[in-house]
């Protein structure tokens, strides 16, 4: 009886760190956008300067129309950013705590937008990259034993 | 196969017998093969040329297979080391090449240069398998292995100098596959050959491999052949009648790899080129699992046995291919060949044998 | 009736025991000068080769302890490890808890295969070794089944990236970035050079722990004793199935482990060639470590990695310097490769049928003494 429960408790025990994995390993590209953005029918502008700081380090600056990335593991992100409206202008830092959507590999965050106060649905959004063309990759692996290789 | 009993078994008796006597994997086999017969012409592949392949294929590897013969008559189970025949007939070939022979002469050149490599290879093959009774197959493998990586060595080192066969920009160090046009390719299969339409049968190939089978099969029936095979079923009861256990072993070894030397001449005759390097790494699991697959076991196999397993086997790595992407567009082949002789050879691994010899 | 041993004949049988590890150490010897690497340069990618296999030859050694053998069937776990490493890394989870998680996906494979092993093994007592080599072979084809036609079609994978262009089957190559070295670079140490990674160390050493540990268990002592005599084994009671079954299986799953540290480290997968190589490999090595086929100890594991890998290395700059052509290199450390196990094997059926003999001889001399003794 005490064997079963133990093993019992072993797999409940591995499937519960499993799920834990699952959910703090979840790796997210995020992508940093200083684009114009019309939103229900307000347009927010992007502004001269933007720069990125996830971590205490620089991960991107955009001027207008550029986009950055950073990747990020767990399903919160936490970045800052330095916004400078005219030229050598005050700085401006704001830090914001994101909620990440678990089933988004790369997420696409107008600042812009984001940073009016809007509900994170109208300035988050999925990335979705352009269908790569491949040629066709040669033979199929045989069996045969290859030569090369490392260990 | 069952014996005769005194009163006449039924008809389900005589099935059931069959059906045990063959094994389920065999009839799964066969069964596949069948189906692959029938489904051909149905999913567009051309009939006659599959039986073809399947005919031509069965014609290169037979005498491979027939190799297997003596070692497991004597007791030495399946010969996994299969690659030392094959390399003396790749220097045996390789040598003919050299010393300038063409056409069919270059093959039975062949032969007579493979054949000191093969007696040298095969009794120090011999002498080492009679001081390790019991554990032959694993290091037959590994003995294998180590002489086809150690000839991948001596391919780049030995003096070969004919332009066709050595690398053009650095003169020397033999090419991976040497074509035998204007040597030997298709020698044998060419010989006698019946074209009926699309059918071509490669009488020459057939007849060799059936001399080379009958002759097999004689010696096992003469005074010599069977003391081999009382070697390897009862190998007390034949020290007990005064045969020398060790002598018959290394008869069977030499005789084996002989014939191995024999079977990659023939292979590379209807293949048309002789393969170094890392080709005969793999050479033995196929005729291994063929002549499992015709019914042998590790310590019975028959000159039917070759020739059954021989049609199987390569009627299904033949077929498969082609009927296969004709009708699902995918091509397991490779994979379903894999699984199909590992399997076979498993099969055969896990069958109860008599007891152990001493 | 025995005398004490000259030390002359000690040593003699000490050169003869321990002739593989030996002969090694003389190759490796002539071949570092003869290369030209720096010493700087040598360390570090032994280190790094260390921290890779150990983990993948230590699985080697509960089976050994069994008396199975070689267990080439460790393929199966490789396999296991790399299919879970296929799902890790199409559902994006990154770093180590990608690895854990790889680990755990691991598991059920890697009992299901190993159960399968031995069960087949089992079956073909006596001829182990050749019957795990077979099921290595055949459990491949059954991978490539699996990967090369289900994933994909089958059995869902997200990203189109790691398919095929034909649409299903994974790719040859899975590239592991959002993974590779993440357990290597929990606790790098570099120093002048050479990169250790401390973490993947600390890990081994908990797994050299836990085998010590193992072998005092009642499941290890029971092992050991199914190693020594199955018969005997059997009539103390042991059900020597099951225990050969479960060294399998435990085998299997360290192998599932091992094979995942080894692929973080790489940072790609080679997905139909990887885990092949790696069987052969591993074995060799531990075997160039001075274990035979019935003993093997986590010391041959660390002397078998380091020479193994030296020689690895090595080969093929020290054979362009003497024939000037690098294949001949390539070729000779395939060669020692297999021809360190076709040795080892050897050794070992020979001295097991001179134990036969010798036990054949005692049996006669003790026959004797008891005819005399009546007489």
């Amino acid at each position: 009886m005490r064997k079963t429960l133990f093993r019992v408790c072993t797999i409940v025990l591995l499937l519960v760190l499993a799920a834990v994995m699952l959910v703090i390993g979840r790796g997210h590209t995020i992508y940093f956008d200083n684009k114009n953005l019309e939103v229900d029918g307000q347009k927010y502008e992007a502004v001269r300067r933007i720069n990125v700081n996830v971590n205490g380090e620089q991960v991107a600056k955009l001027s207008k129309k550029e986009r950055g990335m950073a990747t990020c593991m767990g399903q919160s992100f936490q970045f800052e950013i330095e916004v400078i409206r005219e030229k050598n202008g005050p700085s401006e830092f704001l830090t914001f705590d994101l909620a990440l959507p678990y089933n988004m590999d790369g997420v696409v965050v107008n600042l812009p937008a984001m940073m009016a106060g809007l509900p994170q649905d109208k300035w988050m959004s999925e990335f979705i990259p352009a269908p790569v063309v491949e040629e066709e990759e040669e033979e199929l692996p045989t069996d045969e034993f290859d030569l090369g290789g490392d260990l | 196969m069952s014996e005769m009993t005194s009163t006449r078994p039924s008809l389900g008796d005589r099935l059931r017998n069959l059906y045990f006597s063959f094994g389920l994997p065999r009839l799964i086999i066969a069964g596949m093969l069948v189906a692959l017969l029938i489904a051909a012409p149905l999913v567009g592949a051309n009939f006659w040329m599959q039986i073809t392949n399947v005919i031509n294929r069965f014609s290169w590897n037979g005498v491979l297979v027939l190799a297997m013969v003596p070692m497991v008559h004597s007791g030495c189970g399946l010969n996994f080391g299969l690659p030392l025949g094959i390399i003396s007939g790749l220097l045996g070939s390789t040598l003919s090449l050299e010393l300038g022979f063409t056409g069919p002469m270059s093959f039975l050149m062949a032969i007579v240069l493979s054949t000191p490599f093969a007696l040298i290879l095969g009794a120090g093959y011999g002498w080492l398998l009679n001081k390790i009774k019991g554990g032959e197959m694993m290091i037959a493998t590994y003995v294998g292995f180590s002489s086809v990586s150690f000839m991948c060595m001596m391919w780049l080192l030995l003096p070969y100098h004919k332009p066709d066969m050595v690398w053009g920009y650095a003169g020397t160090g033999l090419r991976t596959t040497i074509s035998l046009e204007g040597y030997y390719d298709q020698v044998l299969a060419k010989f006698l050959q019946i074209r009926i339409g699309d059918l071509v049968i490669p009488t020459g190939s057939l007849l060799f491999f059936a001399l080379l089978a009958f002759l097999m099969w004689a010696f096992l029936h003469t005074k010599t052949g069977t003391a081999m095979t009382a070697v390897g079923s009862n190998p007390t009861f034949a020290r007990a009648a005064g045969i020398n256990v060790d002598k018959m072993r290394m008869l069977s070894v030499v005789m084996s790899t002989w014939l191995a030397a024999i079977g990659i001449l023939v292979y590379q005759q209807g293949f048309g080129f002789i393969q170094l390097y890392m080709a005969p790494f793999n050479m033995a699991l196929p005729a291994v699992s063929a002549i499992l697959i015709g019914g042998a076991t590790v310590n019975k196999a028959s000159i039917m046995n070759v020739v059954i397993g021989t049609i199987l086997f390569q009627g299904i790595v033949t077929m498969t291919p082609t009927v296969m992407n004709n009708a699902i567009h995918m091509d397991i082949s490779e994979v379903l060949r894999m699984v199909v002789s590992n399997g076979m050879i498993l099969y055969a691994l896990t069958r109860k044998t008599e007891v152990r010899r001493a | 009736m025995s005398k004490r041993p000259s030390s002359g004949r000690k040593a003699l049988s000490f050169l003869g025991a321990n002739s593989v590890p030996i002969m090694f150490i003389l190759i490796v010897g002539i071949c570092i000068p003869l290369s030209g690497f720096s010493p700087a340069f040598l360390l570090n990618e032994i280190i790094t080769r260390m921290g890779r296999n150990i983990f993948l030859i230590l699985s080697l050694l509960i089976p050994i302890m069994a008396g199975m053998g070689l267990n080439f069937g460790m393929t199966l776990g490789a396999m296991a490890g790399e299919i879970a490493l296929i799902f890790v890394s199409d559902w994006q989870i990154w770093g180590i808890p990608g690895i854990i998680l790889a680990m755990i996906l691991s598991i059920p494979i890697s009992v299901v295969l190993g159960i399968m092993c031995g069960k087949i093994l089992n079956a073909s007592r006596g001829r182990e070794m050749i019957t795990s080599y077979i099921i290595s072979f055949f459990t491949n084809g059954v991978y490539q089944l699996l990967v090369l036609y289900m994933m994909g079609s089958i059995i869902p994978i997200i990203h189109s990236s790691i398919k095929l262009p034909r649409g299903y089957g994974i790719r040859q190559t899975v590239g592991l970035l959002n993974m590779r070295q993440s357990l290597d670079n929990v606790l790098a140490l570099k120093i002048g050079g050479v990169k250790i990674p401390i973490m993947t160390f600390i890990v081994i050493a908990v797994m050299c722990l836990v085998i010590i540990w193992f072998r005092r268990t009642k499941l290890g002592q029971d092992m050991r004793a199914v190693g020594q005599d199955m018969e005997v084994a059997r009539d103390a009671g042991i059900n020597v199935e099951r225990t050969r079954i479960i060294s399998i299986v435990i085998s299997t799953v360290l192998a599932g482990f091992g094979m995942i540290i080894y692929l973080q480290n790489m940072g790609d997968m080679a997905t139909y060639s990887a885990h092949s190589q790696i069987g052969m490999f591993c074995i060799a090595a531990l075997l160039v470590g001075g274990a035979s086929v019935d003993r093997a100890s986590i010391g041959n594991v660390f002397l078998g990695v380091v020479l193994f890998h030296l020689m690895f290395i090595l080969a093929p700059t020290a054979g362009a310097k003497i024939t000037g052509d690098t294949m001949i290199g390539e070729y000779f450390r395939v060669f020692i490769s297999y021809g360190v196990i076709t040795v080892a094997l050897i050794m070992y059926e020979t001295k097991k049928r001179k134990e036969k003999a010798g036990m054949g001889q005692l049996l006669e001399a003790a026959q004797r003494e008891e005819e005399s003794a009546h007489a």
